[in-house]
């Protein structure tokens, strides 16, 4: 089976590859895995406290679809706010490297990684808050 | 008609795969398309059939592996699709693991380093043959979620062992 351009492209060059500090508050990890093939993908998003993403890396062991998949996203991610971030669908991933059907599931694991590493984030941040007592909201009482 | 039909048995862990083999060669032989070139076409393409499904299911039964992940199929949870696969999520720790093992393995890629890489499949392997029990007594006990995470294990246990076999190839040739 032959690849795209696309996917060949940014599987000799792929972009943003590395790793963040996932100690960092302003760090979200999503790490995802492919039981159906074995292989694992991890995306990292630096974020401003306001909800901007302002950093992507990854580290993915997979097929080229895979890493074209998780290249091309930290390539989209950076500098959307975290609520267009979210709207990514594998869709868009699939259709942009021409993905034939079988690696489909490429696509979903890299838009998987992309929400796990916001919520990652979003956690961390209201464990913070949470930490805070002066930064606690009340919540709001059921009528 | 489940690959364990095709060879009259009841679905099982544990086989005799000699016997299987030996079941296989007869089977084959009572229909082998040879023996039908003179029968009419409905006739020949029922004996092609059998002999594809013969094979198909043999190769299935014949390994453990391929035979646990079957049983599980049968079960209602096909790890081999892409679909049903997505929908098991493994623990984050155990993915964690694996990736940084393969962080690992990748280091020892680029040091050329692969008596240490086959030392961690050696382990792995241990794993893996663990992995592969708890999934069978989980079968046995009909624990699908159960048989589901060891098989998952097994799965990405079976991957690292093939980059490393994949390096061992390469640092032959």
């Amino acid at each position: 089976m032959a690849y795209s351009d696309k996917v060949i492209e940014h599987y000799e060059n792929p972009h943003n590859v590395g790793t963040l500090d996932k100690e960092d508050p302003n760090v979200g990890t999503g790490l995802v895995g492919a039981p159906a093939c074995g292989d694992v993908m991890r995306l990292q998003l630096k974020i401003s406290d306001d909800g901007m993403i302002q950093d992507a890396k990854f580290k993915t062991f997979g097929c080229g679809s895979a890493i074209a998949s998780s290249s091309l996203v930290t390539e989209w991610v950076k500098g959307k706010s975290i609520e267009d971030a979210v709207t990514i669908t594998n869709k868009d991933i699939a259709q942009e490297l021409s993905l034939p059907p079988v690696k489909i599931h490429c696509s979903v694991l890299a838009e998987d990684a992309i929400k796990a590493a916001i919520k990652d984030f979003q956690e961390k941040r209201a464990r913070r808050q949470s930490g805070d007592a002066s930064a606690v909201k009340q919540p709001t009482t059921q009528p | 008609m489940t690959h364990f039909d095709v060879f009259g048995l009841t679905p099982a862990l544990e086989l005799d795969v000699k016997a299987l083999e030996q079941q296989l060669r007869a089977l084959s032989l009572e229909f082998h398309p040879d023996r039908f070139a003179q029968a009419d076409a409905r006739t020949r393409l029922a004996a092609l059939e059998k002999t594809t499904a013969l094979n198909d299911a043999f190769k299935v039964l014949r390994d453990p592996v391929k035979r646990a992940f079957y049983v599980l199929k049968l079960k209602g949870v096909d790890l081999d699709s892409e679909a049903s696969a997505a929908q098991v999520k493994m623990p984050l720790s155990f993915l964690e693991e694996v990736m940084e093992r393969r962080e690992r393995l990748e280091g020892l890629k680029h040091a050329r380093d692969v008596e240490q890489a086959r030392a961690m499949a050696d382990e792995i392997e241990r794993e893996k043959s663990a992995a592969l029990e708890r999934a069978k007594v989980a079968l046995e006990r009909d624990d699908v979620p159960e048989a589901t995470h060891q098989l998952g294990r097994v799965r990405y246990l079976s991957r690292f062992i093939e980059e490393v076999e994949a390096l061992e190839e390469e640092a032959l040739s």
